[in-house]
């Protein structure tokens, strides 16, 4: 496979091979300690990548600034072309996240977290309802649709929050730690969606420390430790490029750095 | 969409569902409501039976007992944000900053006005008030101050949402901020109860509605910065 080369990136809409996410030399600092220590990747559209790493290695960090939740301390990072520090409100119109928080309210059925998202998610008011009894459908909590979040379990709020993902179509889907609290069947619909997403054209960056899953959706891997990028992998990872750290450099994704 | 709808469609989203999780958490509502009350009753007690003491104190003890009640109903509101990583949601919606700030002074104003429905009428019947003629006046000069002491206080409790000492300091920062309002909303209390004598009650409204106009739009172009980490 050719390494990929780097994109002169125009202002308007990103062509096919504008990287759906890019960092370069990402760093972000929690009071002066880096949680990112200079991250240079990229991931090209309609791919699924599973961001991999110990505790603490960056992984959320790395989606958050893509999410346009943090702001980079230093480097730059993009989406669709797009940087998220000088036009964040474009960035948020194309990402659909999933923080490891789920962000519900407890006060609030199932249906009306969802229509609230829908809301400000721009979801255009005669779908709405369709669209979030096809969600509630899809994640397995149609009947709950008016029970009230505070009396869900952990993994039916983890569903609730993926089923908040189905409401519009994301370019670029962020997921942290999506199998946190689920059980073996909860699991398997968060592969299935995860397919469904890769397969109608969205890229899909997945945090997570569930490694068995990979074969079922993800077309290649990145591993963070200690902030910086040091592995890249995984099959069909020929959209996927990224460099490791501390000398960026753009090459294959197949060959990880350090093998 | 244009802006204006955006602004509109989101202030109403955002403002509805705090105020239906506000009336559905029961306990917050209970909790608010009867500070409310006990202020005005303490402080009916403390004065004594004396009619015309009652009557003098009573404008200012009205909106002592809003804003204390105020206070916990507005950080109440962005305290349902905090409960389940919500506020970094919020902020990662596709609206304009302006657009979320605007749905929650209107769920704020909401809940001052309740507030404001409760006790003008607690006062009445505690301290013996007359106030058949001054009604319509009360009204809007309750509704005037609730835009204003919600324009900077959800302003303010977004500004400390993601501090420890949240609950200490909204009240410190709030306060000393409010105080031009809390200045005119009272005696343009005190005169419309008295009948207007001096007619000043106009020129008070006006500084109401410019403080509430001033707020609203420092409230906007600021608020962005509560919703950055």
């Amino acid at each position: 496979m050719p390494p990929t080369t780097i994109h002169v990136r125009p202002a308007g809409v990103p062509d096919e091979t504008t990287p759906a996410a890019e960092t370069r030399d990402l760093a972000r600092l929690f009071r002066r300690s880096p949680a990112l220590a200079g991250v240079t990747l990229r991931v090209q559209p309609g791919r699924a990548i599973a961001v991999l790493g110990p505790n603490g290695a960056g992984k959320t960090t790395l989606l958050r600034v893509l999410a346009t939740s943090l702001r980079p301390s230093f480097g730059t990072a993009y989406v669709d072309g797009i940087d998220v520090a000088l036009r964040p409100d474009e960035v948020r119109r194309r990402v659909a996240v999933m923080p490891h928080a789920t962000g519900l309210y407890d006060d609030l059925t199932a249906a009306e977290n969802l229509r609230f998202a829908a809301d400000l998610g721009g979801v255009p008011r005669p779908d709405r309802e369709d669209r979030i009894a096809a969600a509630l459908e899809r994640v397995g909590l149609s009947a709950e649709r008016n029970a009230r979040v505070s009396r869900f379990s952990a993994g039916m709020r983890r569903r609730l929050a993926l089923g908040r993902l189905m409401l519009g179509h994301p370019r670029l889907v962020l997921l942290d730690e999506p199998y946190a609290a689920l059980d073996a069947d909860a699991m398997g619909t968060v592969d299935a969606l995860l397919d469904e997403w890769r397969a109608g054209g969205a890229t899909i960056l997945v945090a997570t420390h569930a490694d068995e899953r990979l074969s079922a959706w993800a077309d290649g891997w990145l591993r963070l430790e200690d902030g910086l990028l040091v592995e890249i992998g995984g099959t069909g990872a020929e959209g996927v490029v990224a460099v490791a750290t501390p000398q960026p450099q753009i090459g294959s994704a197949v060959p990880a750095a350090g093998q | 969409m244009s802006t204006l709808a955006t602004h509109v469609s989101v202030a109403r989203a955002i403002a509805m569902k705090d105020l239906r999780a506000e009336l559905r958490g029961r306990q917050a509502v209970t909790s608010t409501l009867f500070l409310a009350a006990l202020t005005l009753l303490i402080f009916g007690f403390a004065l004594g039976p004396d009619q015309a003491r009652l009557a003098t104190a009573a404008p200012g003890l009205l909106w002592l007992a809003v804003v204390l009640s105020g206070v916990l109903a507005l950080g109440r509101i962005h305290h349902l944000e905090t409960d389940d990583g919500a506020f970094e949601l919020l902020a990662l919606y596709p609206v304009p900053r302006s657009a979320i700030y605007l749905g929650k002074v209107l769920g704020g104003v909401a809940a001052m006005v309740a507030l404001g429905a409760l006790v003008l009428p607690l006062t009445v019947i505690l301290y013996s008030l007359d106030p058949a003629g001054s009604l319509p006046g009360l009204v809007v000069v309750i509704v005037l101050g609730a835009v204003g002491f919600a324009a900077v206080g959800t302003l303010y409790a977004g500004l400390t949402i993601r501090l420890r000492a949240r609950e200490v300091l909204l009240p410190l920062l709030l306060l000393p901020v409010v105080a031009p309002l809390l200045l005119a909303a009272v005696t343009a209390t005190t005169g419309l109860i008295a009948g207007d004598p001096f007619g000043e009650v106009s020129a008070w409204l006006q500084l109401l509605i410019g403080y509430d106009l001033v707020m609203l739009l420092a409230g906007g172009l600021v608020y962005g910065l509560a919703l950055e980490e």
